[in-house]
């Protein structure tokens, strides 16, 4: 999938990976191709950029500690965050069951009378 | 080793694309640095070389025009963000101290030999109210950045607002105090040189506006890519 199509859900995939669990930069990238099959296809030095403007929007915390013998900063979500979540969540419900609707028939266009 | 020192290369040439608070930007290269040995390090456990491990992830990262500008924007909102508050709080600290400075060494303003004109009193409020409306304007700007970034503003937007916030608010600083300084010379210009530690806190505050001038046309520059 290209970069492009995904630029404008890039804030609520990095929110979906986070959902309940803290992860580093490098994990979520890894998540994010583990979650999509490998399908994403995303120049992840974009990715901390975004994590950033997460942060500044109060929907993502962060802070540097150890994991697993290495100093790197881990991302978590805000109540902010959780909850743009779940609006992004049934926004996209509502756009694809819409998409679905039309596209997902099969059938000709009806006929005019 | 060959092509062990790609990560190095390309985390340099972000390094020297990249304008802005040296803190904010030593913790984004920090963390693309640990990213890229990450993914070299993935690279490795599948049994590539460590050059071509390096290679990859470095191809992985993305191009630097296009990494360097997401980063440049992240960069110019933290200058922005901090130009603003320090907007925020020195502007109405240095009135505040100019304020005490004169009271000190100078007591109450003593009446003009004849009553000025009309024009004079709405000069003199309007200089002493620049620095509240600065720092309300600061306030606001704040504001602004944080809903904007909840609407998925990029950095570089938000780093052009501050800047132009700033601009704004040093060009009308110095304005309504320049006009006040000519205004009193044209009246009274002994005034002026009444008290050498007024005088010296006067250039001081002269000092501090023109800090924040820079810090505002840095907030222009580190935001026009």
């Amino acid at each position: 999938m290209k970069s492009d199509a995904l630029r404008g859900h890039l804030d609520a995939l990095l929110l979906a990976v986070l959902d309940g669990r803290r992860l580093h930069g490098y994990a979520i990238i890894e998540a994010l191709q583990v979650a999509s099959g490998g399908a994403l296809d995303l120049p992840t030095g974009t990715v901390y950029p975004a994590l950033r403007r997460l942060e500044r929007a109060g929907h993502v915390s962060s802070e540097w500690g150890t994991v697993a013998g290495r100093q790197r900063r881990t991302y978590h979500l805000t109540p902010a965050g959780r909850r743009a979540l779940t609006e992004e969540r049934t926004a996209w419900r509502e756009f694809t069951a819409a998409i679905e609707g039309v596209l997902g028939g099969g059938g000709p266009w009806p006929a005019r009378a | 080793m060959a092509g062990a020192g790609l990560i190095e290369e390309y985390v340099s040439a972000l390094d020297r694309r990249l304008r802005g608070p040296g803190p904010v930007k030593r913790d984004l290269l920090a963390e693309a640095r640990d990213s890229l040995h990450d993914a070299a390090e993935s690279y490795r456990h599948r049994g590539l070389p460590e050059s071509e491990a390096q290679a990859r992830a470095v191809a992985e990262f993305g191009p630097l025009g296009v990494v360097a500008r997401e980063y440049q924007g992240e960069l110019a909102v933290a200058h922005g963000a901090r130009t603003l508050r320090s907007l925020l709080l020195v502007v109405p600290l240095a009135h505040l101290l100019w304020e005490a400075n004169r009271r000190f060494w100078i007591g109450a303003w003593q009446p003009f030999d004849q009553p000025p004109p009309d024009w004079y009193p709405l000069i003199a409020t309007a200089n002493d109210t620049t620095a509240w409306v600065v720092a309300l304007c600061a306030v606001a700007a704040l504001l602004a950045v944080r809903w904007m970034s909840r609407r998925g503003a990029s950095g570089v937007a938000l780093g052009r607002l501050a800047g132009a916030v700033a601009a704004a608010a040093v060009g009308t600083t110095v304005f309504c105090n320049l006009a006040l300084v000519v205004a009193t010379a044209h009246l009274d210009a002994q005034r002026l040189l009444a008290s050498p530690p007024v005088l010296l806190a006067t250039a001081l505050s002269y000092v501090i506006t023109l800090r924040c001038g820079v810090l505002a046309h840095r907030c222009l520059r580190f935001s026009a890519v």
